[in-house]
């Protein structure tokens, strides 16, 4: 018997895969985060959430630490990127590979690592919301300049020497070719800094001494106790990062195609 | 074509799925196979760090795994798995995992006996008289007498059965403070008590439990100092009386309880569970809330590593006295975990247990004792003269631990190092009958009062914004999703375009679309 397989039945497993480990797991959180301990529809855990303003502060707290993570993410990346880019350096690509080597290393290593030398500094326990933002940005900062040195990368030289040819000085080439063109890659950086720094509560215990809780933590809490008002939780973050992927773009085709080609 | 060759695969596999599992029907029918889900670090794994100081020395469940075939003739195999909190191993028994043997914390145990997950231990294993029963032979009477006094399922008021019923002890302990002797003076402390956690002095040097069941209890004894205080000790309901005050979880003992951990809030260091350890080895912090295995654990640390003093103090009010126990879930293989919880409490696997993992097991017996006089017993030879001995001794009587009746017993007592018997490894390791004496133990609270303190918890550690700031930063980022939204597809909508130069014409949308065409 010849195997010959179509498009169609090579599709099955990742169907499959969709399947088990995304939609249905979709659909249990809805199903608890809109039920009750007897199992009945209830919308108590909604209405619970926002007359409640711990959680409502959490949130709030935890897009406040995200956006500023990926604010200082972006204003580092950025001229990193450009630079290794735009470079005519030969080995530039060790120079791209020593940021990125960090993540070759264990996260809680890392995270240990950056506690001790906080606290060599003196900084641990002092400033627990600038050492959680420290480590997310410690963090993070590979996935932001990977998708930014790609988009970079791909940008035509002879762009740049068409808008000097037509006049244009260097903050205007920017500002017209550089930047525009680069949109789909601080699309996705933002898009992969994001998420995880609402939801990344080890950095916030670990350098925060657990003074700093984010919306991740209070998923894990609730999840020991309350598994309808985790989901609750989970649900509400899960439309928030919804909202700001669709804002940056993260859905259109071809930004998907340069995020992925990491 | 297609949907034939896939029919074929899935029929195929079907076919296969017998012979599969008569292959592993065919090694189940030969041995029995005991599933054990147990903490994470919490039995002998042999090797170097073990008893036997061997780099071969077999790990406990090997141990078991050969003494059962002996003894009854069956292979056995164990599968053993490990939690990580009380919570991790509930949730895993709610998704409908199958065990034979747990061994979760007190509180854990009584809310899985009130939502009746458990089974209760068969009456032949309280038999003396079996040579196997070790774990009845073994037993300290003291923790035997705890387990027979308490019920386990409080909600229920009919059900008069106790801990004794469904669980068997395995390890136990107190709560108290590892502190720095650098910089705490250990006469501050008895005055202080629990209020340590609130008191300006350790401010930034102190840390808590990131666990709401040990922040409540340290909230509520410094709440109720006073009435705890005011209780007489050689009253005959003294423990009863001080058990009702540490369980509280009426409405108006959560609103002050609030208050006080708002105050712990702002005067520690940080909440943690395992950082904490570290921590006061490297003199980060003078102070840490600790269980008395943990502190053992820290106070050899800092010896081995000869930097900072560290001692223990249990204040004197009144402390939480924990124990884990082995339960059986329904359904569990009765026989089998019932042998395994035996063979852990022959006195020789006790110890090799408690050595390994540094907490205090509640096995007493002859065995035990020796072992305890190994490790804390001073020998008057090592002093110079009759004077420094009995300076620096002190006689720390167990009594209370060995004996039936826990009436003092010459045999049950020995010379321990006054420091020792006072601050350090044996005062944390085996505390004295004055402080177990004053200890409290946190039930279930049951689902509503349990309820109740999660949402207090999650008010306590989550962000705390004034209703102004949260309504002016939601606004703040309508703005800006608002903003990002135009600039992408204000182009789109004629309202939103400028208005074209003299002589010009707008394009409408429906322009630019025909145009497309």
């Amino acid at each position: 018997m010849r195997l010959r397989f179509s498009r169609k039945t090579l599709g099955i497993p990742y169907a499959v895969f969709l399947l088990f480990f995304v939609i249905i797991p979709m659909l249990v959180i809805l199903f608890y985060a809109f039920t009750d301990n007897e199992m009945h529809l209830s919308f108590e855990n909604f209405i619970r959430f926002f007359s409640d303003p711990t959680k409502l502060s959490t949130i709030v707290y935890s897009l406040v630490i995200a956006l500023i993570t990926t604010a200082v993410c972006l204003l580092i990346a950025y001229p990193v990127a450009y630079i290794l880019a735009r470079s005519k350096m030969k080995k530039k690509f060790v120079i791209l590979l020593l940021f990125v080597t960090p993540m070759w290393i264990n996260f809680v290593l890392r995270v240990n690592a950056i506690r001790e030398l906080l606290s060599w500094i003196g900084l641990l326990g002092e400033a627990n919301y600038f050492n959680t933002i420290f480590g997310m940005v410690y963090d993070f900062l590979p996935f932001m300049i990977l998708p930014l040195y790609t988009t970079l990368l791909k940008i035509d030289e002879s762009l740049y020497e068409a808008s000097a040819d037509l006049g244009g000085n260097a903050f205007t080439t920017f500002t017209r070719i550089t930047l525009p063109l680069s949109m789909p890659g601080i699309a996705s950086g933002i898009t992969m800094v994001f998420l995880p720094s609402m939801t990344n509560y080890v950095v916030s215990d670990m350098l925060g001494n657990s003074m700093v809780t984010i919306i991740g933590k209070f998923i894990y809490e609730y999840f020991g106790t309350n598994w309808h008002m985790g989901s609750m939780v989970a649900l509400i973050l899960l439309i928030v990062v919804f909202l700001s992927t669709w804002l940056t773009g993260g859905f259109k085709e071809e930004n998907t195609v340069r995020g992925a080609n990491i | 074509m297609k949907k034939r060759r896939l029919s074929a695969l899935a029929l195929a596999g079907i076919a296969m799925l017998p012979t599969l599992s008569f292959l592993t029907g065919c090694a189940s029918e030969s041995e029995i196979v005991l599933r054990v889900y147990n903490w994470e670090e919490y039995i002998d794994e042999g090797g170097e760090d073990s008893w036997d100081g061997d780099a071969d020395a077999p790990d406990m469940i090997t141990r078991f795994e050969t003494w059962y075939e002996e003894q009854y003739g069956t292979p056995i195999r164990v599968e053993y798995t490990t939690f990580g909190t009380n919570e991790d191993m509930y949730n895993q028994l709610k998704l409908g995992n199958e065990y034979d043997l747990l061994c979760p914390s007190e509180y854990m145990i009584m809310k899985l006996a009130a939502e009746d997950y458990l089974q209760p231990y068969t009456e032949d294993f309280f038999d003396p008289s079996v040579e196997e029963n070790y774990y009845i032979r073994n037993v300290s009477p003291y923790i035997r007498e705890m387990f027979e006094s308490n019920r386990i399922n409080k909600e229920d008021p009919d059900d008069t059965s106790t801990w004794s019923d469904y669980a068997a002890g395995y390890m136990w302990g107190v709560t108290g403070f590892i502190y720095n002797t650098e910089y705490v003076d250990a006469e501050d402390l008895p005055a202080l008590g629990w209020e340590i956690m609130t008191d300006t002095a350790y401010n930034n040097r102190v840390t808590t439990k990131d666990n709401v069941r040990d922040s409540y209890f340290v909230a509520l004894a410094i709440l109720y100092k006073d009435e705890i205080a005011a209780l007489d000790p050689s009253a005959e309901d003294y423990t009863q009386k001080l058990a009702e005050i540490m369980n509280r979880t009426d409405d108006e003992t959560i609103e002050k309880v609030e208050e006080v951990m708002r105050e712990i809030d702002e005067n520690i260091y940080s909440y943690e569970t395992d950082t904490g350890k570290a921590d006061i080895v490297s003199g980060k912090i003078w102070l840490n809330f600790a269980w008395s295995g943990d502190a053992v654990y820290a106070m050899d640390l800092a010896e081995e590593e000869d930097g900072v003093d560290l001692n223990f103090f249990i204040p004197e009010e009144c402390a939480n006295l924990w124990f884990d126990g082995w339960v059986m879930p329904k359904g569990a293989n009765t026989q089998a975990a019932q042998a395994f919880v035996n063979f852990l409490s022959m006195p020789e696997n006790a110890i090799r247990n408690m050595y390994y993992i540094g907490y205090s097991g509640v096995i007493a017996g002859d065995e035990v004792f020796d072992y305890i006089c190994e490790t804390y017993a001073v020998d008057p030879e090592e002093y110079e003269s009759e004077e420094e001995f009995l300076a620096n001794t002190t006689v720390y009587d167990l009594s209370y631990f060995f004996t039936e009746d826990g009436e003092y017993d010459e045999a049950y007592t020995f010379y321990a190092d006054l420091e020792q018997a006072t601050s350090r490894q044996l005062y944390a390791h085996y505390p004295p009958e004055v402080v177990t004496h004053r200890c409290a133990v946190m039930d279930y609270y049951g689902e509503e009062a349990n309820e109740n303190i999660n949402e207090l918890w999650s008010r306590i550690k989550g962000e705390t914004l004034e209703t102004w700031a949260i309504v002016v930063i939601c606004v703040g980022i309508a703005l800006v999703v608002a903003i990002v939204l135009l600039v992408k597809y204000g182009g789109k909508i004629d309202f939103f375009r400028l208005p074209p130069k003299k002589g010009y014409r707008r394009v409408s949308q429906e322009d630019i679309k025909d145009y497309e065409k």
